[in-house]
């Protein structure tokens, strides 16, 4: 209810932390109502816990009052994976900063509201680094990117975030603290931390993260490629993994993208091309030259006007700033953007690329596109002004044509960004509803009261078989 | 039982098989396709018959002993199903032997990353007991390839999830949970597996300090071997792999020739957090045979029975003090009754029920064999 005066439970929740860290008024519950896409929800009470015994005290307290509980980062998820859809408790993490570097076994134990970059510049004296690195790593939080399972540029050659985590401590829907995996490999039993990975806070809410500590690469080299025609760029991508070679990133821009890029940092991106790729190959000086000798070969073969390598580390980060500052340079072609996240398969890239173009086209859309080629991972972008009316409907109706175009060449509805509420009801394009029960099943085993982040990942009435046999005694432990 | 018996015999006519190794069972059952399987597994469900899933017998000795009443053998789940080389994707049946597979893939220069010395092993057998190869340093372990996976639940749903592409983050992650879950969730009727170029060159180097070696090499695929001697695997372009070879500075040898498990009446691992390896090695007893994964924290051990005796009470003490396990891979049947497979169980056994339940709700699926007894 939109009352500032004090509950039953804002009173349970400042005896659990403190009146500091318990907010009720209008203006906070409208902050953290939302995440940093278009959709709005209904925080009841905001907390920010600073410890694990917190977030724990917090999830029991919310169960007494019969309150759904929402996980927070950063809030710069864009599939409304952090929005509350329901009046509940939004549990902010950001103050749960802690990192302790355990060198030897080149891991850490992270806290979740620690910022993805914080962690690399943390451990870069060490010559190490946390492998994911989303485009928006200078606000994301670790918390965030376990709960979407963070990709990013350099997730084609070291794996999204679940290949980055040892171990999980986190609080269950009874408010107890647990603990999976281990610093050691394969802790017996069922990978439940694994499951954890990419749940988007509606299994458990993670207060620590054992990460993985990849040693940076000994030798890096960056190629910026301008095509002519997108088709010679996606070619050069599959002929670079034809032949053996995964890079540590190959990026594509559509002209439009690559315009608004250049507007805005000025890099000396080649604006007449048609796609633009920046490839990075990294690891022994002898496999860098030879991978990216290869790289701007296979470049050349396929018809590429544009080759130009980064001559220091000033000249790739100038070109990284351009890849990794696009979606700011949209705000530039207009007001308002949507951001989506598909993955076809690599090899569809083309045609589904020519598809995407129409579907703008048919919408009177303006799209921009940026994506991890390598994995296919596209991200369409809709640069618009919400405040001309029926806009913001045009530009959901051409997102939802995006992701069945995607599935229809044998994608997937994300790839980085998560289900959140964005994509829910577009989950049966995938999924049969056997397939959803069995993830909502599965849901159920950590949740059964449904406390955690409600209305999120699956649609209502997923869980819909219930063959009516006996439960064995003692598994409902 | 004589009614039942009649209803499968009428059901599965012409799908008996057999399933060498395996502990007898009143039926034992080769699907032919995953509606089979599906089916015989809600039979089971619906009458409380234990199953157990055979592919090669490879894996067979991890875990609790499951005394079958049927073994539900995966042979005839076989065969590429979809095998896309240029986005680095395959489909296969779960019944399908690693060898087959790599067999395949070499065609195109890949590799699913799957145990180097498979044996008669299946694809879905090498998942289902998280086998991960020596080259898990560089890949990761084997869940880290599952893209998709169908599996015919505990009570006979064919249940997908997860998608043929090589990044998705839409619903849970199903496809990793099968990694390691023996069979205890259901069987893995088909799975869609990250594929890996292989390098255009390879070398072995003896290295006498493996601790070195991990911080010289970069990306090697393994570092293997014991406290003495190990040896570096490296693959990559030809001048990188030469460069590399220098950079260590021991003896090189062209290509790959990996370690086999040692051999001895009991095999299991020891796995510790990676930089305690060598204290793992230093603690075996000299009578049990050992190869070591440097920077993984894994050392693979068999011995006669004596020594295992050794092995199972004092280094796995120490290495659950570490964090890590000390498990059994293979043994005699007297030493299961001896010493539980796994060592003390997890603290979330109320959830790994919970888990297994989801899947199996009638409990069929290798009762006790997780960890725990679950």
């Amino acid at each position: 209810m939109a009352t500032t005066a004090s509950t039953p439970l804002h009173d349970d929740l400042v005896s659990a932390l403190d009146a500091s860290r318990v907010r009720f008024r209008a203006i906070d519950r409208a902050l953290y109502a939302k995440d940093a896409g278009v959709t709005p929800g209904d925080a009841e009470v905001v907390v920010f816990p600073e410890s694990a015994a917190e977030v724990a005290a917090v999830v029991k307290t919310a169960a007494r009052h019969g309150m759904p509980v929402v996980p927070r980062g950063a809030g710069t998820g864009l599939a409304g994976g952090a929005v509350p859809t329901e009046p509940a408790v939004v549990v902010v993490l950001t103050r749960m900063t802690g990192i302790v570097v355990d060198e030897a076994n080149r891991m850490a134990w992270v806290e979740p509201g620690v910022i993805n970059l914080d962690l690399s510049r943390h451990t870069r004296p060490l010559g190490l680094h946390f492998a994911p690195d989303p485009s928006s790593q200078a606000a994301c939080t670790i918390g965030g990117n376990v709960a979407n399972n963070s990709g990013g540029p350099h997730c084609l050659a070291e794996g999204t975030t679940v290949n980055h985590i040892h171990a999980l401590e986190f609080v269950d829907s009874r408010g107890e603290i647990r603990v999976v995996g281990s610093a050691a490999p394969d802790t017996p039993g069922l990978d439940v931390r694994g499951v954890l990975v990419g749940s988007e806070g509606t299994l458990g809410i993670v207060t620590r993260a054992l990460v993985k500590l990849t040693p940076d690469p000994p030798a890096v080299r960056t190629i910026l490629l301008g095509f002519p025609e997108v088709e010679g760029a996606a070619a050069t991508v599959s002929g670079v993994i034809a032949a053996g070679v995964v890079p540590a990133a190959l990026e594509m821009m559509d002209r439009p993208m690559t315009e608004a890029v250049e507007r805005f940092v000025h890099a000396g991106f080649p604006t007449e091309a048609a796609a633009v790729l920046l490839a990075e190959v990294t690891g022994h000086p002898a496999a860098v030259e030879a991978e990216a000798a290869l790289v701007e070969r296979i470049a050349g073969e396929q018809g590429a006007t544009t080759v130009r390598t980064a001559a220091d580390d000033a000249e790739r980060e100038l070109l990284w700033k351009g890849r990794k500052a696009a979606f700011g340079a949209v705000a530039q072609a207009a007001p308002d953007y949507y951001l989506h996240d598909t993955v076809v398969p690599r090899t569809r890239l083309v045609e589904v690329m020519t598809g995407l173009y129409a579907i703008a086209e048919r919408h009177d859309l303006l799209m921009l596109n940026v994506f991890h080629a390598g994995d296919g991972n596209l991200h369409p972008l809709m640069a618009f002004d919400a405040s001309e009316p029926g806009t913001l409907e045009r530009v959901q109706a051409a997102g939802a044509e995006i992701v069945r175009l995607s599935v229809e060449a044998g994608g997937v509805l994300s790839g980085e960004h998560g289900i959140g509420l964005e994509k829910r009801d577009l989950m049966p394009l995938m999924f049969s509803p056997m397939d959803l029960d069995g993830q909502a099943r599965l849901r159920e085993a950590f949740d059964p009261g449904g406390v955690f982040n409600p209305g999120k990942v699956l649609p209502s009435g997923s869980r819909c078989f219930d063959f009516g046999r006996p439960v064995p005694d003692g598994a409902w432990v | 039982m004589t009614s039942l018996r009649s209803l499968v015999a009428r059901l599965f006519d012409g799908a008996e098989a057999d399933a060498p190794g395996a502990p007898d069972a009143d039926f034992v059952i080769a699907p032919r396709d995953r509606d089979e399987a599906a089916r015989l597994l809600d039979i089971a469900s619906e009458h409380g018959l234990v199953v157990l899933p055979w592919g090669g017998g490879e894996h067979q000795g991890m875990g609790g002993r499951v005394e079958p009443d049927i073994v539900l053998v995966t042979s005839s789940l076989d065969g590429v199903i979809d095998y896309q080389p240029e986005d680095l994707t395959v489909v296969v049946g779960g019944g399908t032997t690693v060898t087959d597979l790599e067999e395949t893939l070499a065609e195109h220069h890949l590799t699913a990353v799957l145990p180097e010395h498979p044996g008669d092993g299946t694809v879905g057998g090498a998942i289902a007991a998280a086998a991960s190869p020596w080259r898990r340093l560089r890949y990761g372990p084997v869940r880290d390839r599952m893209l998709q996976v169908t599996l015919a639940t505990g009570d006979g749903r064919l249940v997908t999830a997860g998608g043929r592409v090589v990044k998705n983050v839409t619903g849970y992650d199903i496809p990793r949970l099968g990694a390691g879950s023996l069979g205890s969730l259901g069987v893995i009727v088909d799975t869609c597996i990250k594929l890996w170029p292989r390098g255009e060159a390879s070398a072995t180097v003896v290295v006498d300090d493996p601790e070195r070696a991990l911080g010289v090499a970069h990306k090697p695929l393994a570092v293997a071997g014991d406290a003495r001697e190990a040896r570096v695997y490296l693959s990559g372009t030809a001048r990188e792999v030469e460069a590399q070879a220098a950079d260590l500075g021991g003896k090189a040898t062209s290509g790959l020739s990996w370690p086999h498990d040692p051999a001895g009446e009991v095999a299991g691992v020891v796995r510790v957090p990676p930089a305690l390896v060598g204290d793992a090695l230093d603690r075996l007893p000299a009578g049990a045979g050992v190869v070591a994964a440097f920077g993984v924290g894994e050392v693979r051990w068999a011995s006669d029975t004596d020594p295992a005796r050794t092995v199972l009470t004092e280094v796995r003490a120490w290495s659950e003090t570490v964090g890590g396990s000390t498990v059994i891979a293979r043994a005699p049947d007297g030493l299961y009754a001896e010493f539980d497979s796994w060592g003390s169980p997890p603290s979330t056994l109320d959830l790994q029920r919970r888990i297994k339940a989801a899947f199996d709700p009638a409990g069929v699926m290798v009762p006790g064999r997780l960890p725990g007894g679950v």
